[in-house]
């Protein structure tokens, strides 16, 4: 189930995200790469969860830096 | 199936808009200009501040470029010293996910959107600029569909190239080839579609070009102080008409003064081609 999670990253990567204009993330690694990790890691649930607050916190008004999945604080 | 239904609201909305720019007397290719337009407006208080934190990136170029020059074996390493870098200092990098991921609804409502409008399309003139017989139709269709396409995927690369930064090289060569991969999947979609994108990354181009000149502006504002007494002088030389060469020189020259609302001004210019 996870690499359902994984692998709607990456077709996203391929499809959409060249078409919405390229930008570099504000944090490292990228918010892509991060639902990749999450998803690997937290499993399909857990990893959506994480992800979608990433693209949340990946605002305009955040600070960014450097914010691994597996450092996460959501679920303790 | 599922994300047309939930995005159902914001298509309605977004034809709403489409018809109301319509009954306004645009046709309906100037409507999906101007709805792009009016999307890409509501996201211009991020581009300022994506501005302003460029030039706080640039004041700290040199540091960064010193942090470049120690990790340049290691693109991961570098990247997370950066990262460290701009918490310590302030810095807001320019970009950030959520503004991007902003256009997707938008862009999927418009192709729904569209996709209707080819299988039924509602009363009015369909053509654009004469050399487009109907956005209603693939893009394949006709041979100005092509000409939008190669505008298309020029106005990408370009985009790509103002806005891909610190990026890395593989990643950011893949992103420019991939919309020539892209050329047989979009010549199926409507033209409108095309119109779409067209305007959007030219758009994007426009701020792109804004903020390169406008970024090392601010290493060079002494050229301010020079800008007061020209302009003075050209007021004298405006009364006999028939130098209209004169003003012409002289009006680009005042331009480096107004430097805060020239940034506004210019991206509307720019983005309306």
């Amino acid at each position: 189930m996870r690499y359902v999670g994984v692998a709607a990253v990456w077709a996203y990567r391929f499809t959409l995200a060249p078409f919405l204009g390229v930008g570099q993330c504000k944090y490292h690694p990228s918010c892509s790469q991060y639902a990749i990790d999450a998803y690997k890691e937290f499993g399909f649930f857990k990893g959506t969860v994480l992800a979608g607050w990433r693209l949340l916190r990946c605002n305009p008004w955040s600070r960014g830096g450097v914010d691994y999945a597996r450092d996460q604080k959501v679920f303790k | 199936m599922i994300v047309a239904s939930i995005l159902t609201p914001l298509e309605d909305l977004l034809r709403h808009i489409l018809n109301a720019l319509h009954s306004l007397g645009l046709p309906w290719a100037w409507s999906i200009v101007g709805l792009t337009i009016i999307v890409r407006m509501l996201l211009v208080p991020l581009t300022v501040k994506q501005i302003h934190s460029m030039q706080n990136m640039q004041a700290h170029a040199p540091q960064m470029k010193e942090i470049q020059r120690k990790y340049k074996g290691d693109r991961t390493k570098l990247n997370e010293e950066l990262m460290k870098f701009y918490k310590e200092n302030n810095i807001n990098p320019a970009a950030s996910c959520l503004p991007l991921l902003a256009q997707l609804p938008v862009f999927i409502g418009l192709f729904y959107t569209l996709r209707r409008f080819a299988k039924k399309p509602p009363p009015g003139d369909l053509s654009w600029l004469h050399f487009v017989p109907n956005i209603a139709k693939h893009a394949n269709s006709h041979w100005s569909g092509y000409v939008l396409l190669a505008i298309y995927v020029l106005s990408q690369v370009a985009s790509t190239y103002f806005m891909s930064g610190t990026m890395q090289k593989s990643q950011r060569y893949l992103m420019m080839v991939l919309p020539f991969v892209f050329i047989p999947f979009i010549l199926k979609f409507p033209t409108g579609l095309v119109l779409y994108w067209m305007t959007t990354n030219l758009w994007t181009v426009g701020q792109g070009l804004v903020t390169r000149r406008l970024v090392p502006k601010v290493a060079t504002t002494p050229t301010v102080a020079p800008a007061g007494p020209k302009r003075s002088s050209r007021t004298p030389p405006k009364d006999d008409a028939a130098t209209g060469a004169d003003i012409d020189t002289a009006a680009p020259a005042p331009r480096p003064t107004p430097a805060q609302t020239r940034r506004v001004k210019k991206k509307k210019g720019g983005a309306r081609r």
